[in-house]
């Protein structure tokens, strides 16, 4: 029985290490291969991260809905206390490590194809495994400063990842962007971090679970910790590098927006969910609320394709943390996971949109920009196949009923339900907002699906458009598949299924009647975007995400500039005033010494020496050699000797 | 009689002429007349203040030794000076100046 135990424990530990390292196994491994080679890479990397879902699989089917794992080991010593390192895998960590595998796996297997040709194929590979790596590691941390570290790692590896066409200023541009944001944001975390410390003396997140009451300094510490989730999942008003970061290749996107980066915040969320206090919890609320709102009216005016997407993705982010912040973090997870699946699903396929025109341009050698959803138009059937997998995903995330994103959304809404009470209170405006957000995110996807695949050929209709490889198809349609309700529950209006029932023991409210209302305000927003679908709304302040970064530039670009002005002005004037003074004064006092010097101490020298030479030649002089002279000294020394006798 | 002080005068008169003669000639030979010039004023006083003591010749004694040393000294100033002579190629004192300091 025992052996069979270690048996186990040993291949539980060895498929752990395995999912996690073989993502970094793949980093290393596309660096090592040589240029020539580099078609390697394309087969390599891929296989590695399959292997790595694999394991991850082994993974959860053991973890999943057992005793949580929790290994630890002895890390460093520090001025007397002891830091530990190690995993703790609960049903959240498992459902991630799986999650973020397998979309990591989809999207390397997808890029094989769509970065094809890319001087930096290898370079590409390699971040993309490094970046799965650090986000593995933050899921299966146990400790937050560990998580910290593999924080800082993911937001190392997007900046690689987005700037990967670094030859374009703006991609260079967007890549400091996101990189910057997320610090500001970081400070934050950092910040929570040391009181965490300071109240404790621990970073073990089973030590904060076991935390209990609420007193001020967890309210402090969750808000800080918060801030770095609002730079990482791109939350109000920390969400501006996010459109921008679509600068960056499409999978990466993709892998950016579902599983590995602004994931990261909604995970961490979850996973400290007990140090968040009421207040913070209104706090985070109100936060996420604002986001959502942002994020879905942003979506509905952009032209951009890619930046539709972002917009949503912020949008829906927003939606879980208002989950997080409503006291139910296995909505919040349940439509990260949905969402990973579709929103991943979405990026692909406006990836093979982007590809399919940019391989028909290449051939007819025609300018424009294929990603304006002014100049799309009619491509359904050019691109059948993607029309279909953006159908698809996008009911998922339009949150049509049978879809996965309707379930997740309805917990959310469910959770939002049983949190505002009954009273009326701000908390009404909350709910309802929550609703708004979900039927302005009908309209954009709509409006995005219609003015792409819908209406009349514009500027494409002369191109001939194929569908783009089967490498890029397969993935796209094992995500699009993974839209339906049954991956999340058997019954397609009840989403506590096994994965919500998995994250929560918690006995659930669930009111029917909100699903029912849900999937009736679903068809109507429908029925609204299809009525209003060649109305085209002009914002400027929400085309430009609120001018996020004007405001950013004037809080604190111009400040700072004010202030470097001034600590300028005072470096100059002040620090070099008392620096030049005390240097000037040295200079006279140097001065003042090497006049004395020179003057009296070398005088009293010189004069030393003058004298006695002076008194030498003066009785050199008397030795003139001349014998009669000497005759007349001594005859005149005589006279005056006897003169002075005599008298 | 002459009175003392007139010979007296007269010695002191030869005298300064031979220092003068010793310390101002530029040839050795004058300055070894110089010299015995000097040694006839002594002679001169000796003989003089012999006046004072009737009856005693010790003044002109006195006197004789110093010719007799004088001689002397002239044989062998003049042996210096030809030695001088020959080494130097110079009677004049102020060219012998090797003790110049």
């Amino acid at each position: 029985m025992e052996d069979i135990q270690s048996y186990e424990a040993t291949y539980f530990t060895t498929c752990l290490v395995a999912a996690v390292a073989l993502p970094l196994i793949s980093f290393f491994l596309s660096f090592a291969i040589s240029e020539k080679y580099s078609w390697i890479v394309s087969f390599s990397a891929p296989f590695l991260l399959l292997l790595s879902t694999v394991a991850a699989g082994f993974v959860f089917y053991a973890v999943w809905n057992h005793e949580p794992v929790n290994i630890q080991w002895h890390w460093f010593t520090c001025a007397g206390y002891t830091f530990t390192a190690g995993v703790l895998l609960n049903n959240i960590a498992a459902l991630m490590l799986l999650l973020v595998t397998f979309i990591s796996f989809i999207v390397h297997s997808y890029s094989t194809a769509y970065m094809a040709g890319d001087p930096d194929f290898r370079q590409y590979f390699a971040m993309l495994g490094f970046f799965t790596f650090s986000m593995l590691g933050i899921v299966v941390v146990d400790n937050l400063l560990l998580i910290f570290i593999f924080w800082e790692l993911v937001g190392f590896s997007s900046y690689m990842l987005i700037g990967h066409w670094r030859e374009k200023p703006e991609a260079a541009e967007a890549a400091k962007r996101a990189f910057l944001i997320n610090r500001a944001g970081d400070i934050g975390f950092l910040i929570g971090l040391m009181i965490l410390w300071a109240n404790t003396g621990s970073f073990n997140l089973t030590d904060i679970d076991s935390l209990s009451g609420y007193s001020s300094w967890m309210t402090a510490a969750s808000l800080c910790v918060f801030c770095g989730v609002m730079g990482k999942s791109a939350q109000f008003p920390l969400f501006s590098w996010l459109p921008d970061a679509m600068e960056g290749p499409t999978p990466v996107s993709a892998l950016i927006h579902a599983a590995t980066m602004v994931a990261a915040g909604i995970f961490l969320l979850a996973r400290v969910y007990s140090l968040f206090t009421p207040p913070a919890l209104d706090v985070v609320i109100i936060i996420g609320t604002l986001t959502a709102l942002a994020g879905a009216l942003s979506a509905l005016v952009q032209f951009d394709l890619k930046k539709i997407l972002a917009y949503s993705t912020i949008s829906q982010l927003g939606l879980m943390v208002v989950a997080i912040g409503a006291g139910a973090p296995q909505a919040a997870m349940l439509h990260l996971f949905t969402h990973a699946f579709f929103k991943a699903c979405l990026f692909l396929g406006a990836g093979s949109v982007i590809h399919s025109l940019h391989q028909a341009q290449h051939q007819s050698n025609t300018a424009l920009d294929v990603q304006d959803i002014r100049n799309l138009g009619g491509l359904q059937k050019k691109l059948p196949f993607t029309f279909i997998i953006f159908l698809l995903s996008g009911a998922a995330l339009a949150g049509v009923p049978l879809f996965t994103g309707f379930l997740s959304k309805d917990a959310i809404l469910n959770s939002l339900m049983a949190w505002k009470g009954s009273d009326l209170s701000w908390r009404w405006l909350i709910f309802a907002s929550a609703f708004l957000v979900s039927f302005i995110t009908v309209l954009y996807t709509f409006r995005l699906i219609w003015s792409v695949f819908k209406g009349e050929e514009k500027v494409t209709a002369s191109l001939s458009i194929e569908e783009p490889p089967v490498a890029m198809r397969v993935p796209m349609a094992i995500l699009a598949a993974t839209s339906c309700w049954l991956f999340v529950s058997w019954n397609p209006f009840d989403f506590s299924g096994w994965i919500y029932n998995g994250l929560t023991s918690v006995k659930h409210f669930h009111f029917t009647f909100i699903a029912l209302v849900s999937a009736a305000w679903i068809v109507v927003a429908l029925i609204v975007a299809y009525r209003i679908r060649e109305r085209s709304f002009k914002s400027a302040v929400l085309l430009n995400g609120f001018y996020l970064d004007r405001v950013y530039r004037w809080l604190i670009e111009s400040p700072a500039f004010q202030l470097a002005l001034f600590t300028n002005k005072v470096d100059k004037k002040w620090i070099d005033g008392v620096l030049h003074t005390s240097a000037y004064l040295q200079l006279i006092a140097a001065h003042v010494t090497g006049w004395f010097d020179r003057v009296l101490v070398d005088g009293a020298v010189d004069g030393a020496a003058g004298l006695t030479k002076g008194i030498g030649s003066f009785a050199r002089s008397f030795q003139s050699g001349k014998i009669q002279l000497y005759i007349f000294w001594a005859v005149f020394t005589i006279i005056i000797f006897i003169i002075w006798t005599l008298l | 009689m002459f009175p003392t002080e007139h010979f007296l005068y007269l010695g002191a008169l030869l005298f300064s002429s031979g220092l003068i003669v010793v310390i101002v000639k530029k040839n050795m030979i004058m300055v070894l007349l110089g010299i015995e010039l000097m040694l006839n004023a002594s002679n001169l006083n000796l003989v003089a203040f012999n006046q004072l003591h009737p009856g005693s010749v010790a003044g002109q004694m006195f006197a004789l030794f110093v010719i007799i040393v004088a001689v002397c000294e002239a044989a062998v100033g003049l042996a210096i000076i030809i030695q001088v002579y020959r080494y130097y190629q110079t009677s004049v004192p102020d060219e012998v100046s090797e003790l110049n300091g």
